[in-house]
């Protein structure tokens, strides 16, 4: 590892004028589990590490009467043990309940995993089914990014530079809606998924569908919304033929690499059999 | 024979304390005053030739101490048998990660940005990257001058190759095949193939060598220190007795630490410097450039009778070498447990030929029984595939052919060893293999043999006047439970308590020791405990230990040596049984749980015992469904631990190990060797179950969910989504 600056502010907005003072050779540490492979394999050469630890509004995790709300330093295991998450959505917690090991659950951050941008990774496939969004703060002001639009390629997010990851928020799920994360992991349980499904759905009294959103894990270089499936559920009897339909889109909606975990055309076919898992899961 | 009492009680390990508390001193702990870091320049080329090399602003940065390049050590080869690995390349690279240049520096920072400031102008060569393409008649020859290469002495000779792209070849027959497989009732014809996977010892290799006076020292990761340094004698042209080799406690060798590449040149940078120089791997290098198990392919055939039984078979084995042949001890630079296919089976007529191949990829080495996972993953897969099409359960096929006292077995010897049927049986037993399961669900078999090791060492002890014992030998512990063996046979057949005896190693300077590897330690260094163990007792002339002890005066101490040489021949065996689940919408395979009946004869070390067997199943069980080095043009993918997948805990099915005994084990008190015995089999059973629990029969491994899902019988495996192509 390379001699760097290591500064630890107290405060959000010290944190932001360190940020601000020379973006290109800071680079930010939440739980470091991502950043720290990256300084010992000298692929990264910051001149300063800005540590976020000190800052403690940015640990919380608070249901509002708009949902929930996630602090950026909340690590996985503080979210898969919180009784607000697990009452928002049971699925989301089991997500981060699933990350990695135990060792790495207690380090790892929400924050710290949306910004690193691994398209393998569990939380943003979740977060993004439950319609959440990142806050995100510069010197200039705050900036709300949807999910969607947060991932832009293979760990690469449309955060600028000087901006920092504040929080999560995620609004409140539908009525009787239910939420599930399908993680398939073929090899090692310590292993990246090879491909993974998170879905949430609601019905009214006669069984169609209101609410319908489905996200895909390792089905290309970020995390994906499969709106076509999504679509052809709303308004319809949500019953077998209803999701074979919908996984067939949602297969067809992805573009996956070929990597150690499969070949692109396995995981494209992986992804119709756990998304329609995941539908049956909620159904 | 049944040993002593002393033997049944569970061992403290020698080596136990130190470990757990952090104590022990590793190669990469060791301080050295003033030691600077190494750090080399890789090939970026499957195979290229080296145009120019330009190393002045390195050797301008502030910090470095000396720059090495291929043209100063212009042709230092190294190797255990043949040496064909330069010390560093002059002319050409042959792989991606082969070295180029080395840099001595302060610290290993400055090495590395010294690395990156030397510019190396390659000439790009196209690569031979699988054994076909290497083993045509028109192939280029990637190694034209290997007439001349430096073949170590040692026993056998290097035998003649058919092709100059060969690092090894053999044609092994008994019996006369052709008129045996004429006279078969039906003919089987299957061929499989077999990734590089690694050793992943958690230790990466480390090294420091520097010179003192007119010697040598070196301490290194190296499991067999002599022969380390016979090696560096022979490639830097030094006399034996200039070069000491001490090495510190091992962290995991798994085979892969028989071989170093670094000590030579870090020989030329000490002296070059005038001081120290050290280096610790990093993993990545580990894993890309080190010596893994061969890649195989390996078509088998088998004629069998009306009964099934087999009266004929052949093997056609091709193992990938890589890019050079150094990694291999043995004269006929194969991985011998690969050559003879249908190990414990009788086996009236065989021909076996076997070959390991030069390509432009990362060299081959000795990994947990060299050759023979790929070796028992076709023969095992082979005789299920027999049974299926016999119609007959895989059980009894294997029942009617395994070989008994005194049978031809493969390599056309007669078989000493246990009795294979009774392992079986109970092993079957004990998976509940009448048992109807649901669908999905099946259960394998496999049966492993291992010879037990052979070779002759000396160990002294001294007796003094407190009543302890130091037991002196050259063997180190690379966490096999060596010391604690020796330990505990001498305090077995002295009659003394175990902790009044404690192990030293020596370095290069005392006794000729072959070191670890090939099953040898327990029949090797456990014959010379005892047979030391037993010159003192007599020596003692019946007076006990304490008695003898009391009698000496201040500074006395009674020593003896013994020299033992083990020349029996003998096998361990076991029998696995593996039950598993295949989810057929996605191929995932779980293994549900496993037994393993061995028989390894007297057991000396039962924790230690326990923890290879155990050991020896979770290693199998990752070469079975993960582990995969995957090369992609001559480069490791899977490049980190986080992609080169070793099994946890989680992955761990629960494990019954079953003892049974012929008493007739020949190494001390019928003890016989355990440490490679239970890997080999493991993928084979795993595979056998897949195929029995869904129909897939997966030829090649890891078998992974993809390839499980891909050779699912077409009525099994479901549509679900369109497939884009």
């Amino acid at each position: 590892m390379r001699p760097f600056d290591y500064v630890e502010p107290e405060t959000l907005e010290e944190a932001l004028e360190i940020l601000a003072a020379d973006p290109d050779d800071t680079v930010v540490m939440a739980g470091g589990t991502s950043l720290v492979i990256l300084l010992k394999q000298d692929l990264i050469r910051p001149a300063r590490v800005l540590g976020l630890r000190r800052i403690a509004e940015l640990r919380a995790i608070s249901a509002t009467d708009e949902g929930l709300v996630l602090g950026a330093l909340a690590t996985h295991g503080m979210l898969a043990r919180s009784p607000a998450v697990r009452a928002h959505a049971a699925a989301l917690a089991s997500t981060f309940a699933a990350v990695a090991t135990v060792r790495i659950r207690e380090q790892a951050t929400l924050g710290g995993n949306l910004a690193h941008a691994d398209p393998a990774q569990d939380p943003p496939v979740t977060l993004l089914a439950l319609d959440g969004a990142a806050v995100a703060r510069s010197r200039f002001g705050e900036r709300r990014i949807p999910l969607d639009t947060l991932f832009t390629d293979l760990f690469e997010t449309s955060l600028e530079p000087g901006e920092l990851l504040l929080r999560v928020e995620l609004p409140r799920l539908p009525v009787a809606a239910r939420a599930t994360y399908q993680k398939f992991l073929p090899a090692t349980r310590d292993d990246y998924a090879t491909v993974s499904v998170a879905a949430a759905v609601a019905t009214d009294a006669r069984g169609a569908c209101t609410h319908a959103r489905i996200a895909l894990g390792g089905a290309a270089t970020v995390p994906l919304r499969a709106r076509e499936a999504e679509r052809s559920l709303m308004g319809r009897r949500f019953d077998d033929a209803a999701i074979r339909e919908a996984a067939a889109l949602a297969a067809a909606a992805t573009d996956p690499i070929d990597d150690l975990r499969g070949s692109a055309s396995y995981k494209r076919a992986m992804v119709g059999v756990w998304t329609e898992r995941a539908l049956r899961e909620v159904a | 024979m049944t040993g002593p009492t002393i033997l049944d009680r569970p061992e403290r390990r020698l080596d136990g304390d130190e470990k757990t508390t952090g104590a022990a001193k590793y190669t990469a702990d060791l301080e050295v005053p003033g030691a600077l870091q190494a750090a080399f320049v890789r090939s970026p080329y499957p195979h290229a030739r080296i145009v120019s090399v330009d190393t002045a602003r390195a050797r301008s940065l502030a910090g470095v101490r000396a720059v090495l390049t291929g043209a100063d050590v212009r042709g230092q080869r190294l190797g255990r048998r043949l040496q064909d690995w330069p010390v560093l390349c002059w002319d050409r690279v042959l792989f991606v990660g082969d070295r180029v240049a080395a840099v001595a520096a302060d610290t290993r920072e400055i090495a590395d940005d010294a690395v990156r400031l030397i510019s190396v102008e390659y000439e790009e060569l196209s690569p031979l990257l699988d054994m076909d393409e290497a083993l045509r008649p028109d192939a280029p020859v990637l190694h034209p001058d290997g007439a001349s290469y430096r073949f170590l002495e040692g026993r056998g000779e290097r035998p003649a190759v058919p092709h100059p792209n060969h690092q090894g070849h053999v044609l092994e027959t008994h019996g006369d095949v052709d008129a045996a497989f004429a006279r078969a009732a039906r003919t089987f014809e299957h061929e499989f193939a077999t990734p590089r996977i690694h050793q992943a010892a958690l230790e990466p290799r480390a090294a420091v060598v520097w010179v003192e006076g007119d010697r040598v020292r070196v301490v290194s990761t190296n499991k067999a220190p002599f022969n380390l340094r016979d090696q560096m004698a022979a490639t830097l042209g030094l006399s034996k007795d200039r070069i000491v080799v001490d090495n510190g406690t091992i962290g995991g060798d798994f085979g892969g630490k028989g071989l170093s590449t670094d000590e030579f040149v870090l020989y030329h940078l000490a002296k070059a410097t005038g001081r120290p120089v050290r280096v610790v791997t990093r993993y990545a290098d580990e894993l890309t450039t080190t010596n893994p198990r061969h890649a195989s392919r390996i078509r088998l055939r088998t004629g069998v009778d009306a009964d099934g039984r087999i009266v004929a078979h052949e093997s056609h084995a091709l193992f990938d070498g890589g890019a050079y042949a150094a990694g291999k001890p043995t004269a006929r630079l194969l991985v011998e447990g690969g050559v003879e296919t249908l190990e414990g089976y009788r086996v009236p007529a065989a021909r076996h030929e076997a070959a390991t191949v030069y390509t432009n990829q990362v060299p081959g080495g000795h990994m947990r029984a060299p050759g023979q996972p790929q070796n028992v993953f076709a023969s095992e897969s082979h005789l299920d595939l027999i049974a299926r099409e016999l119609g007959i359960t895989p059980l009894e096929l294997r029942r009617r052919n395994v070989a008994r006292p005194g049978d031809p077995t493969t390599t056309g010897e007669p078989w000493h060893g246990p009795d294979l049927a009774a392992l079986l049986d109970r092993a079957a037993l004990d998976i509940d293999a009448d048992r109807p399961r649901p669908g999905g669900r099946g259960i394998g078999f496999a049966l492993g043999v291992r010879h037990v090791g052979r070779g002759s060492t000396t160990i002294s002890l001294r007796l003094g006047r407190d009543g302890t014992i130091e037991a002196r030998t050259g063997v180190g512990d690379q966490g096999g439970g060596q010391h604690t063996l020796i330990q505990r046979i001498v305090a077995a057949t002295l009659g003394v308590d175990p902790v009044t005896v404690r192990v030293r190693r020596l370095s290069t300077e005392g006794p000729q020791d072959p070191g670890i590897g090939g099953s040898r330690v327990t029949p090797v260094h456990g014959g010379a405990a005892l047979a030391a163990a037993q010159a003192l007792k007599e020596k003692l002339g019946g007076r006990s230990v304490a008695e003898a002890a009391k009698a000496l005066g201040t500074g006395e101490e009674i020593v003896v040596s013994a020299k033992f040489d083990a020349t029996a021949s003998d096998h361990g065996a076991c029998a696995h049984a593996i039950e598993v689940a295949v989810d057929v919408d996605t191929g995932a395979v779980r293994v549900l749980a496993a037994v393993v009946a061995v028989d390894v004869g007297q057991v000396i070390n039962p924790v230690g015992l326990r923890g290879q067997l155990e050991g020896g199943f979770v290693y199998g069980l990752g070469m079975a469904l993960f582990e995969d080095l995957a090369l992609e043009d001559g480069r490791v993918r899977a490049a980190n631990l986080g992609d080169y997948k070793l099994p946890t805990i989680a992955d761990v099915p629960p494990l019954r190990i079953v003892h049974l005994s012929d008493g007739h084990g020949v190494g001390p008190y019928g003890a016989r060797s355990a440490g490679e015995l239970v890997n080999p089999g493991v993928p084979a059973a795993v595979a056998n179950a897949v195929q029995d629990a869904c129909g897939s029969r997966v030829h090649t491994l890891p078998i992974t969910a993809e390839r499980v899902w891909n050779a699912l019988p077409a009525p099994t495996r479901r549509p679900s989504g369109p497939v884009r192509s």
